[in-house]
């Protein structure tokens, strides 16, 4: 038997036939995947409650040997997130979050980190952390795990190496950033403090159990908010129908 | 081109374009459809031309419906001053055949959901917030379903109702086991649901 049993997070779910359903998970030994269950939509036991939006589950699937499609044997719930569904706003970058990592990592494509990102934000949103650092902390994080990563070493006109001295801007085209002496600020290349800069360093590298501690201020947040707007829109070369939601 | 006749063909392909209809399944109802009488083939036709000409929303609480209000907002013998909101007219279908429900309707036509990209402008919540003065409303009954994005969309409508209203009686449906239901198989979560709102029984 190719059975196998994961926590998975409810992606999507969609009716397929009269009573079943088809839907996308998330785990963190294979990635996102697809699957079918079989009478989903009536079933009291075996789907009992689980198979809802943005829930943790623990699932119980076939790989199927051909197609994407998996089978779902049966599924237990473990957190509902019962916070990610009491405003519109946590609703709405719940589902932020689940449409960039559709993007950044495609079917079957692994990383176990994204997984413990994922559901380390939902668990966060659900004790309601505030929502704006919510977005820069993962954004930043799934971006990295993704292979954007902004670089915040050197500059990239002069190569001088970035140890914090004055500001710097952000160069979209390149991810990377450059000294006040190499380019000037403007709204195609947002200007970024030291102390922001460092923040920054520290959120894309750290996985999110350090980082939800450490405090991102105001003018951070302002600072680093048109920068991840830039970076994703130019590296994912569309903006996220979710984001609307958000602003 | 096809093993069947050119128009036995269209009809497959119409049918197939169904949801829940296949291939297979599509050219079973066409044969079925071509070996039946004549009588069967103009009542189909006739019946998908009507109720795509004659079938609208409700102007008043945007249920389908075949007239102009629809038979419950011209419904004199219902209590007025008590809206039920649901997600579509499937839902109203179901509260109404419990006949458990005398008062008025609300269809949304759909709940929150931004993956899907359905916002609040999508929804017919400003024609709720619209009657909500109109027709003298005391109560709004939130029956959306315990999805996330059913209760994600009546936690949404709390906030804008008694914003819009105040004093205004707001409640959600009752959550937890259902009839027939297994407290084996129940989750976390129904469980907490039910007995956070258990009612006191009587002898």
């Amino acid at each position: 038997m190719n059975t196998h049993i994961s926590p998975a997070i409810i992606m999507r779910i969609k009716e397929f036939g009269e009573s079943d359903l088809l839907v996308t998970f998330f785990t963190s030994e294979r990635g996102r995947l697809k699957g079918v269950a079989k009478g989903g939509r009536k079933s009291q036991k075996r789907f009992a409650n689980c198979l809802d939006l943005f829930c943790l589950t623990s699932l119980e699937y076939e790989l199927k040997r051909k197609g994407d499609l998996h089978f779902l044997h049966s599924c237990k719930l473990i957190n509902p997130f019962p916070g990610l569904r009491s405003d519109f706003s946590s609703l709405s970058l719940a589902s932020y979050m689940i449409e960039l990592t559709e993007i950044l990592f495609p079917l079957g494509v692994t990383d176990k980190e994204m997984f413990e990102l994922l559901k380390n934000a939902f668990l966060t949103l659900n004790e309601g952390g505030r929502t704006d650092t919510l977005r820069i902390l993962f954004e930043a994080r799934a971006m990295a795990l993704g292979g954007y990563k902004i670089n915040l070493d050197k500059c990239c006109g002069c190569g001088r190496p970035y140890a914090g001295e004055g500001r710097v801007v952000f160069k979209r085209s390149k991810g990377v950033i450059a000294c006040m002496k190499c380019e000037q600020e403007s709204k195609i290349s947002p200007g970024l403090g030291p102390d922001t800069v460092k923040a920054l360093r520290i959120i894309q590298s750290t996985p999110w159990s350090k980082v939800e501690d450490s405090p991102l201020t105001d003018e951070m947040i302002s600072e680093i908010k048109p920068v991840f707007k830039l970076h994703m829109e130019y590296r994912i070369d569309r903006r996220l129908k979710t984001a609307k939601y958000l602003e | 081109m096809g093993i069947y006749p050119r128009s036995l063909e269209r009809l497959i392909k119409e049918f197939s374009r169904l949801p829940g209809i296949g291939q297979k399944s599509a050219t079973r109802v066409a044969l079925y459809v071509l070996r039946s009488n004549r009588e069967l083939a103009e009542g189909l036709a006739g019946s998908l031309i009507e109720v795509k000409e004659k079938i609208r929303f409700c102007s008043i609480c945007f249920t389908l419906t075949d007239d102009d209000p629809c038979s419950i907002c011209c419904n004199e013998n219902r209590s007025n001053g008590t809206i039920c909101v649901v997600e579509g007219p499937g839902e109203q279908l179901a509260l109404e055949e419990s006949g458990s429900f005398k008062g008025r309707y609300h269809v949304l036509h759909g709940v929150l959901s931004p993956l899907d990209g359905i916002g609040p402008e999508d929804l017919k919540i400003g024609e709720l917030l619209n009657r909500l003065d109109g027709e003298g409303i005391r109560e709004v009954i939130l029956a959306t379903n315990p999805t996330t994005e059913g209760e994600a969309t009546a936690s949404f409508l709390v906030k804008l109702l008694s914003e819009k209203k105040k004093g205004l009686k707001i409640t959600r449906i009752a959550l937890g086991v259902p009839m027939g239901g297994d407290l084996k198989y129940m989750d976390r979560m129904t469980l907490e649901h039910a007995l956070s709102s258990r009612t006191p029984v009587t002898p």
